[in-house]
């Protein structure tokens, strides 16, 4: 009798420590760098991965970690931990860390706005030193600025250009890319007519659709907001823009559905010869490379009336979360990426630009990527800062391809209506 | 006996506890605990970036109602699962009549059966997708051969870029996927059913229609309520499949609950977390639903 009464006993003491086990797992404090005996410290870091996923040559942790293996062998009291998780999955994931008190030291990632409403994030010139900061692009550093103070790192940008696939081109007779929508519509018939399957790549799946979508605005005048900031999605030049991508696509002249087109997608396809023009930037030149495709042009985007005067510029952050105190710490390791190779061999690996005047510099010579250069200082961003932009992204993502095949006016209406409501 | 003293007794009332124990703190930490959580989030405000900034009382709930989506989202749900729980249980009925019987081969008939189950449901959905490709998909460049496609790459080489295309492409999917389980537990209940029970049905001079009708069917009757219960669960959650294929795109035309409410997480946790209590009720609700019919079967037969 007694030996099972304390079976029993323990049975339930089990039960109940797995119980609590759990509660405090999922609730307690952030773990991260305690600072454990001989002063060590560990630095929590989440990336994205720029890469082609875990088991690529060019995968984020093979990048991170020679990285942090250098600056570990000059810093050998700080360990920096580095996670590295795919697009789809970081904001959802980081979110949840949050949730759970287990935010990291450093996050890098696409956008930061959203923790500093919250008191999350360290300033700019707590975790960066004046040099690094005043190295940094100035209209890329405003943009990382809510209410005048810095909270929010530049990591790198990309900006957008028209690609064009020479051959398909030269097979049409088609002499010059297009400048105008007009161009652009008969060229594209041209191509049409000369067999090519997707004259015009226009990818407004999930995955980009509020890029594709933002280049075409400008191209009239339009965009997200209006002059004064407030959200314009239903003004007229938008509604006119999608009534002639509606035409196209009810010609037959772009992707089939594009409501339902990932970029990647549509980027591969033209690798593999069977678009006519896309637009991408110089993050999609090695997509291309890997489908086969060596003679394409880049130009300035094609507008209503004449080719785009400001492009999308799209620039990835990074930030320091204030949780666990370590801004000495954190400080060394900014400093260190930004004031070494690092940054140029993420330009130089992933095809992405830099957001320094010296990285700027150095990419100077590089003829693939100067028509981007040259977009950079004149770039246009999305309103990420507005606290709506994120209910209004996924909403875009999901919904706006429905204007190519719907009634334009009423899609975005709905949308303008998710912004301005 | 008359002399045990209370401590004793509850000592004894205790000992089952060494049993249930583990099992009861299992559940109670996989799925008590999440559930308790998921309640509490829904009536919670939480920035997109999981921050709480405190309770939001039913308003999350009114958010969601008022989503103009949410309605043919519901109804699309209903008719995914009613639609691919009947036909993968008509589908299976058939195939595990025809495994049960004797054919050369037949083993290697059967374990090639268990392929779609074995492999991962998102690599099927994935594989799927791509033979669905309006560029180099399989099936298109089979159909384009055949002459029944007049051009690859425009918009009737896509069926996934079209709901009323889409839809049923990926219901042919879930079947493909809940088949082997459903036939393999339909011949587990067959190969229970008694000879003899045949070999009379036969002497009094029944029609293979009838024997199958009033000995087989009711007979099979536990094997295919717990399979058609297991897959009204898995399908109605089913989340893989539709995302990988359609992301329930064009616009929300292909989303069930389980996919709305992954995309409402992209901008608002709470509402998202109100999305999936709606959907664990539902759940519930299909599961009393169908046990109260299949028991009122019972009664009558």
């Amino acid at each position: 009798m007694n030996k099972k009464y304390a079976g029993a006993a323990a049975f339930g003491l089990a039960a109940a420590l797995v119980l609590t086990g759990c509660g405090s797992g999922s609730g307690g404090e952030g773990g991260g760098g305690d600072a454990a005996a001989g002063g060590q410290v560990t630095l929590k870091m989440v990336a994205a991965d720029y890469g082609d996923g875990p088991t690529a040559a060019n995968s984020g942790d093979k990048f991170w970690k020679s990285v942090v293996d250098e600056f570990q062998a000059a810093n050998p009291n700080i360990k920096v931990d580095v996670q590295v998780i795919n697009w789809n999955d970081i904001d959802k994931q980081v979110a949840t860390m949050v949730q759970n008190g287990q935010a990291p030291d450093i996050l890098q990632t696409g956008d930061y706005s959203g923790f500093v409403q919250d008191g999350l994030l360290y300033k700019v010139n707590e975790v960066l030193s004046p040099a690094t900061q005043s190295d940094l692009l100035e209209k890329f550093a405003d943009f990382g600025k809510v209410d005048g103070t810095g909270y929010g790192i530049p990591f790198v940008s990309s900006a957008r250009a028209l690609f064009y696939n020479k051959d398909l081109f030269t097979k049409a007779g088609i002499a010059e890319p297009p400048k105008t929508w007009d161009e652009l519509k008969a060229d594209a018939e041209k191509l049409k007519a000369s067999g090519v399957s997707q004259p015009f790549g226009l990818p407004l799946g999930a995955e980009e659709a509020q890029a594709e979508s933002f280049l075409w605005f400008m191209g009239n005048g339009g965009g997200y907001k209006d002059a004064s900031g407030n959200w314009a999605i239903d003004s007229p030049q938008n509604v006119e823009t999608f009534n002639f991508l509606k035409g196209l696509v009810d010609a037959g002249l772009t992707t089939p559905n594009p409501g339902t087109k990932d970029r990647k997608v549509v980027w591969e396809d033209f690798g593999a010869g069977k678009v006519g023009m896309v637009n991408g930037g110089p993050m999609s030149i090695p997509i291309f490379e890997k489908g086969g495709l060596k003679n394409f042009g880049v130009v300035p985007i094609p507008g209503k009336t004449g080719p785009l005067s400001t492009t999308l510029g799209v620039q990835d952050w990074i930030m320091a979360f204030n949780k666990n105190g370590h801004a000495a710490e954190i400080k060394k390791f900014f400093d260190f990426f930004y004031s070494g190779d690092a940054a140029q061999r993420i330009s130089d690996t992933y095809k992405l630009l830099p957001v320094t005047k010296s990285g700027i510099e150095k990419l100077s010579s590089d003829q693939n990527l100067k028509p981007f250069l040259d977009a950079l200082p004149n770039a246009t961003f999305y309103p990420f800062t507005d606290p709506k932009w994120s209910e209004v992204n996924t909403q875009i993502k999901q919904t706006i391809g429905g204007a190519v095949t719907g009634d334009p006016a009423q899609v975005l209406g709905a949308i303008q209506k998710t912004a301005a409501g | 006996m008359q002399h045990e003293s209370p401590l004793t007794r509850v000592g004894r009332a205790l000992v089952p506890l060494a049993w249930v124990g583990p099992a009861v703190a299992l559940i109670g930490v996989v799925v008590v605990w999440p559930v308790v959580v998921m309640i509490q989030s829904s009536f919670l405000e939480i920035s997109r970036f999981g921050v709480v900034r405190g309770s939001n009382g039913v308003d999350n709930y009114a958010k969601l109602f008022a989503e103009p989506d949410f309605g043919g989202v519901m109804v699309r749900s209903l008719v995914w699962v009613v639609a691919v729980v009947a036909l993968t249980v008509l589908i299976s009925l058939a195939l595990a009549q025809l495994f049960n019987q004797r054919f050369p081969l037949r083993n290697v008939a059967r374990w090639a059966l268990i392929a779609p189950w074995a492999a991962s449901v998102l690599m099927t959905a994935i594989i799927f997708k791509w033979m669905l490709d309006p560029e180099v998909g399989f099936v298109n460049m089979v159909l384009h051969d055949l002459g029944l496609l007049d051009a690859m790459g425009g918009a009737g080489a896509d069926p996934l870029g079209n709901a009323s295309t889409a839809f049923p492409w990926l219901i042919f999917v879930a079947v493909f996927v809940s088949v082997p389980f459903t036939t393999y537990a339909l011949l587990a209940g067959l190969s229970t059913i008694p000879a003899d029970v045949y070999e009379a049905a036969r002497m009094d001079g029944a029609s293979r229609a009838r024997i199958y009708w009033s000995i087989t069917l009711p007979m099979l009757r536990p094997a295919l309520t717990v399979a058609m219960l297991i897959n009204v669960m898995n399908v109605f959650n089913n989340f893989p499949i539709i995302w990988a294929m359609t992301h329930g795109q064009p616009g929300y035309s292909t989303a069930t609950s389980t996919i709305f409410m992954f995309i409402l997480k992209g901008s608002d946790i709470g509402e998202s977390a109100a999305m999936s209590v709606v959907n664990f009720g539902m759940v519930v609700v299909l599961v009393i639903v169908f046990l109260k019919v299949s028991r009122w079967k019972s009664e009558v037969a």
